[in-house]
Parts: structure tokens; sequence; C-alpha cells
């Protein structure tokens, strides 16, 4: 009795095992499965987990990553509004969005084929859009004239449209622009071009520094006039508070003006014959005028 | 008939006794059949143990170092934010396959993207020897990488990008790379290096060349970055940037035009700097010059203010006498006062009045300097 428990637990395990694997499947975070009875997409599961089916072939499923895929398209030449033939080279982040949509468009469900037709619809939606800019929508130092990110949105939303129109169960999760480029023999131009601005820099840089130096030098020069003029003014005020000072003391000279003349007179003199100084004199000058009153002298006497 | 048969046949074993005899053979033979199975069924018993024993033991499974790990339970992972990532250092269980599923992911705790969309083409030996390749004429922009700037302009620019996951669930389950199932950080690495490479062409675009190149280089790099960030929120990556080294550099073509540029504007800085120190050394000049006026002013002013209250006190002083005899006060000082100058003045001329009382005619040769003694050495 106990073996035979033994072994029907056995066969009912091995009966649960060969039934687990025949009626369920499982779907993983990352994907999505398509079930299709007799060969028709029925169902679509997106959540991970445990999912009951009926056996092959009623029912048969079809896995696919339900994650973001990113891929650059080729870079493609396009002229824009005031052409300018632009080099642009775009990246875009996908997913399948409807599995079940997308499983019979795309053989096998192949993602390189539905990458393929994404780079057909990019390389449509980036020449209508970058033909309706100028130049300076894609590159500009003025934020509102910048229009870069408005032309990404827009060849996104020309993307999305025609995915929408064909339902093709995929949906663009981002796209940005991951080069901008010019063709080869207009990079020449743009070097001789920069060349010719960076001469005429040197040049300007050269004029502006010695400008600015000599407004420097001369603003400065004149501010040291202003000071000295300043200093100036201030020493004759200072001597005309001197002066002024000493006018409270002249009223002292007021008792004998004919003295204080003098005085000075004398001040005057002392002053004015100092060392190299020549003074021719004759006898009415004092102590000379004691010559002019000799008396006679009489040899005879 | 059967006496006969017994009493004929003494010795010889008789038929009941031959017929007794097959079931102790078909026992033995059933006995060592069953002994067998129970044997077998010993050894299936000890190998499903064996075997449930190999199951367990095959669900302990360790993490290396280098890689995280997720337990994937019917397909769901177990644990959500960093705690659904396993690391080295422990010994984990999981059920075997299908229950559950141990996906391994190599995954460090910074990560690393270069973004040289806006780069020449080089090699890492060059990188490392520090050269360059020869510049041509042209860039070929399927071969050589570059932006172009707001004002137009071609510049080399690249971008080092570290960052970490912050949302495993997102990095590992929401972005591939490639179709094969396959669970890596190859799908986030090339989100954020589109990230990198966008942030770079859209920053160049609306940044002019010196800029990028001189003025405001730390203002691109903050500018790319913010633009990295904004798109990893807004592409929900998952992940936040640690740090984002920026490198610009002019064409190799007109790399010699730009060194001129660069010694130009140190010139053009060196003009100005000597300006500014010419100012400071005139200004500091006229102000000693301003401050030794007005000194002098001041000195001159109690000189002046002194001399003429010490004028005042000698006039005081001298006043008593001259009024007692002005003529003879003045005779004495005026006398006393020509002894002194006569003392002092170099040449003294007396010219006697002429007899006849006419005025004497004085010619004079009047030199601007006195003439220099004539030396031996300067004859």
């Amino acid at each position: 009795m106990k073996k035979n428990a033994i072994t029907l637990i056995i066969a009912a395990l091995l009966l649960v095992i060969f039934a687990l694997l025949l009626f369920t499947f499982q779907v993983r975070q990352s994907e999505v499965v398509v079930v299709s009875t007799f060969l028709k997409p029925t169902a679509t599961e997106t959540n991970a987990g445990l999912y009951t089916k009926w056996p092959w072939p009623i029912q048969s499923i079809n896995r696919f990553d339900s994650r973001v895929q990113t891929f650059a398209d080729i870079p493609s030449e396009t002229l824009t509004a005031d052409s300018t033939m632009l080099l642009v080279n775009v990246f875009v982040g996908w997913k399948i969005s409807d599995a079940k949509e997308f499983f019979p468009k795309f053989p096998g469900g192949s993602t390189l084929a539905a990458q393929r037709q994404l780079e057909n619809m990019l390389r449509s939606a980036k020449a209508a859009v970058v033909g309706k800019h100028n130049l300076s929508d894609f590159v500009n130092s003025d934020p509102a004239q910048l229009k870069f990110t408005d032309i990404e949105k827009e060849i996104q939303t020309s993307v999305e449209a025609e995915l929408a129109k064909n339902n093709y169960g995929i949906s663009l999760e981002f796209l940005g622009i991951k080069k901008l480029g010019l063709p080869e023999n207009v990079t020449q131009s743009v070097f001789d071009r920069m060349k010719a601005e960076r001469t005429k820099f040197i040049t300007a840089a050269q004029f502006d520094g010695e400008k600015r130096a000599s407004m420097i030098k001369s603003a400065a020069e004149r501010q040291a006039a202003d000071v000295i003029y300043n200093a100036q003014a201030d020493a004759t005020r200072i001597e005309g508070a001197g002066v002024a000072e000493a006018a409270k003391t002249l009223g002292v000279f007021q008792e004998n003006p004919t003295l204080a003349v003098f005085q000075l007179q004398l001040e005057a003199l002392r002053n004015s014959l100092g060392q190299k100084s020549t003074l021719i004199f004759d006898e009415r000058t004092p102590p000379f005028d004691l010559f002019k009153n000799l008396p006679a002298v009489n040899p005879g006497k | 008939m059967s006496d006969h048969h017994h009493h004929d046949h003494p010795h010889l074993p008789s038929q009941s006794e031959a017929t007794a005899g097959a079931p102790e053979t078909q026992d033995a033979g059933s006995q060592a059949l069953a002994e067998a199975l129970r044997s077998s069924f010993v050894i299936v018993k000890i190998a499903m143990a064996a075997l449930v024993i190999i199951i367990f033991a095959a669900g302990f499974f360790t993490v290396n170092s280098g890689e995280k790990a997720v337990i994937l339970r019917f397909g769901k992972p177990l644990g959500d934010g960093p705690k659904m990532l396993l690391s080295a250092g422990k010994l984990y269980w999981s059920f075997p396959y299908p229950i559950d599923e141990v996906v391994r992911i190599p995954i460090s705790e910074i990560q690393k993207v270069t973004s040289s969309v806006g780069w020449y083409l080089t090699t890492p030996e060059m990188e490392l020897a520090g050269t360059e390749p020869p510049a041509g004429a042209s860039l070929n922009p399927l071969i050589d990488g570059y932006v172009l700037t707001a004002d137009r302009n071609i510049i080399h620019t690249r971008a080092t990008v570290s960052y970490h996951i912050d949302d495993p669930r997102t990095a590992i389950f929401n972005f591939a790379a490639g179709t094969n199932h396959q669970f890596n950080l190859g799908g986030i690495s090339n989100a954020v290096q589109n990230a990198a490479n966008n942030a770079l062409v859209a920053t160049a675009a609306r940044f002019n060349v010196d800029d990028i190149l001189t003025r405001d280089q730390t203002g691109f790099r903050t500018a790319v970055r913010s633009h990295i960030e904004e798109m990893a929120f807004r592409e929900k990556l998952g992940v936040v940037i640690d740090q984002c080294d920026v490198q610009s550099v002019a064409p190799r073509q007109l790399k010699d035009v730009f060194a001129q540029v660069t010694t130009a504007r140190q010139n053009h800085d060196k003009l100005i700097q000597d300006a500014l120190g010419k100012e400071n050394q005139i200004l500091s000049e006229a102000g000693a010059t301003a401050s030794s006026i007005t000194n002098a002013a001041e000195s001159a002013r109690t000189r002046f203010v002194t001399s003429v209250e010490s004028d005042a006190e000698a006039f005081k002083a001298l006043l008593p006498k001259y009024e007692g005899n002005p003529q003879l006060y003045a005779q004495l000082e005026l006398t006393k006062v020509m002894a002194e100058v006569l003392t002092n003045v170099q040449d003294k001329i007396f010219l006697p009045q002429r007899a006849d009382g006419k005025p004497r005619e004085l010619r004079l040769q009047l030199n601007r300097e006195p003439p220099q003694e004539k030396s031996k050495v300067n004859p």
C-alpha cells in the first residue's frame, strides 16, 4: 500500500510537471507574449507571471522584448529652408507597444525589420522638418530664436503620426539629434572663414589693448592733474587762512605805520642783498655818506 | 491402481511430492524478483532522495564581484528597488527553473560612458601617447566628429559621463541592447550615451565658439551636464549623473591661428594690466605731490603766522625806542643793516661823485649767470 502511494505521488508529480509544461507559460519582466490560437494572434500578455494556455497545436506563443531599444539612423544630407546642406543624424528609443499588431506586420516579429522601417520613416520625417527651418533655427546663441528642441519634437511627432497611421504596434519613447554636420567641402570653407575671423580678432585685440591702455593712462593723468590742482587750491586756501589769521595781528602795526614800514624795508634790504650780489653805491649811501662830509684836508697846514 | 503404482515404485518421489515441490521453486523466484524489486525500489528511493537533495543544493548560488543578481519568480523580479539586487559576499537560494530564474547582471557601482560624437577619429594608442592624427584640409562628417557652434563655427568636444543606477528595475527591465532577451546594462548605457551625444550637439548649438573654448568653459560644461540630467529624467532612465567632464578643442586645422589668438588675448590683457599699473603709479605720485603741496602750504601758513606774530612782538618792543627818537633810531638801524649787507655782498663798487657834481654814466655788462672761474681741467 505504501509502495503504491509513493508510486502514485511520483506519477502525479510527473503528470503535474508534464501538464505544467503543456498548459502553462511564463512571461518575464522584460517580455510581452502573444498567444496565437490556431496560429492567429488572439491574446497578449504584458505583465510578468505564470499563465495558462492550450497545448500546441491549439495554442502557441511568441515572445518579444518589450524593453526600449535604441538605435541611431544613418546620417543623411538635407537642405534647410535657407538652402544650407545639413547632415542630420538622429537616435530614437522605441519599443513594442502592441505586440499583437507588431507580430504580423514584421516577418517573424523581427525587431531589425522594424528598425529598418523606422529608419525609412525617420529619413522622410527629417527631410520634411529640416526643409522647413533655417540654419539659424538649429544653431543660435539667442534662446528665443533657437528651435533645436522644437525640431526634434517635430520629427518625433511626424514619425509617431506615421506609426499610428499604419498601426505598427510600435511607440517612440524619445528622439534626439545625435549629430549636426556640414558636407565635407563646406567644412573647408568654414575653416577659411574661422581663420579670417581669428586673424581679425588678433588685430582687434591688439588695437583694443593699446586703446584701452591709452585710455587708462590718460584718465589716470587727468585724475592726477585734478588731484594736484585740488591740492594747489587747498594750498591757496591754507595760505589764505594763514593770511587771515595773521591779519588779526596786523592791528599792532597800526600803532606806528612808519616804523612798521621801516622795519619791513630793513628786512627787504637784508633779504635782497645776500651773497652773490653786487652793490654799486656812492657817498650818499649810508654809512658811506661819511665820506661826503669828511673835512677837507689841507696838506699845507 | 493407485496402490500398485505406489507399491511398484516405492523409492521414486510421488506425483504429489513432485507437484508439491513446484510452488516452492516458484516462491523462490518470486522472492528473488521481489527482492530485486525491493532493492531497485530502495535504489530509486535513494536516487530520488539524492535528486531532491541535488535539486535543493543546486538552488544555492553566490554572486561574483562585479555583478549583481536578480531572482525572477515566474518571470517577476523578487524585491524592489535596491533590495532587488543581490550582491557578492552572501549565499543565496532559489527554486529550480522554471519556478525561479537567477539573472546575473554585470554591474559596477559607477558606470561610465564617453560621447565622442564631436571628436575627431583617434585611437586608444594615440590617446595614450598624447598624439593626434594628421589634420586634413577638411573634415569628413562620417569619420571625424565635430559640433556646430551658435556662431556657425566648428569645434571638437567630447564628454565623459559617470553615473550610477538609481532604479535597477528600470535600468535592467526597461532598456535593451539587442534583441536576444539578455539582461545587462547595455541598453541603459546606450541611452546615457545618446543623451550625452545630444547634450553636446544641442548645447554647442547655443554657445559661441569662444565661450566654449575659453570664456565660459564652466558654463558650457554645466549646461551639458544639465541637458544630460534633464534627458535622463525625461526618458526615465533611472540613473543619477555623478560627474560630467567635457573637453573642447579647436579644430586641428586651425590650431596655429587659435594659438595666436590666445597669445593676442594675453598681450591684450598684459597691455591693460601694464596700463593699470601705470595708472596706480601716476595716481600715487599725484597723491604724493598733492600731499607735498598741501603740507608745504600748511608749513608756509604756520611760518607766516608765526613770523607776523614775532614781527608784531618785535614791533611792540621797538616802538618805545623808536618813538623816543625816530630819526636816530632809523639811522642806527639802517646803518646796522647796511653793515650786515655790505658784509654779505660779494662785489662792492664805490662810485664817488664827480667833482663837477654831474651824474656819472655807468655802463654794466650783466650776465645771466656769474662767470665761472676757469680751472686747469676746463680752461
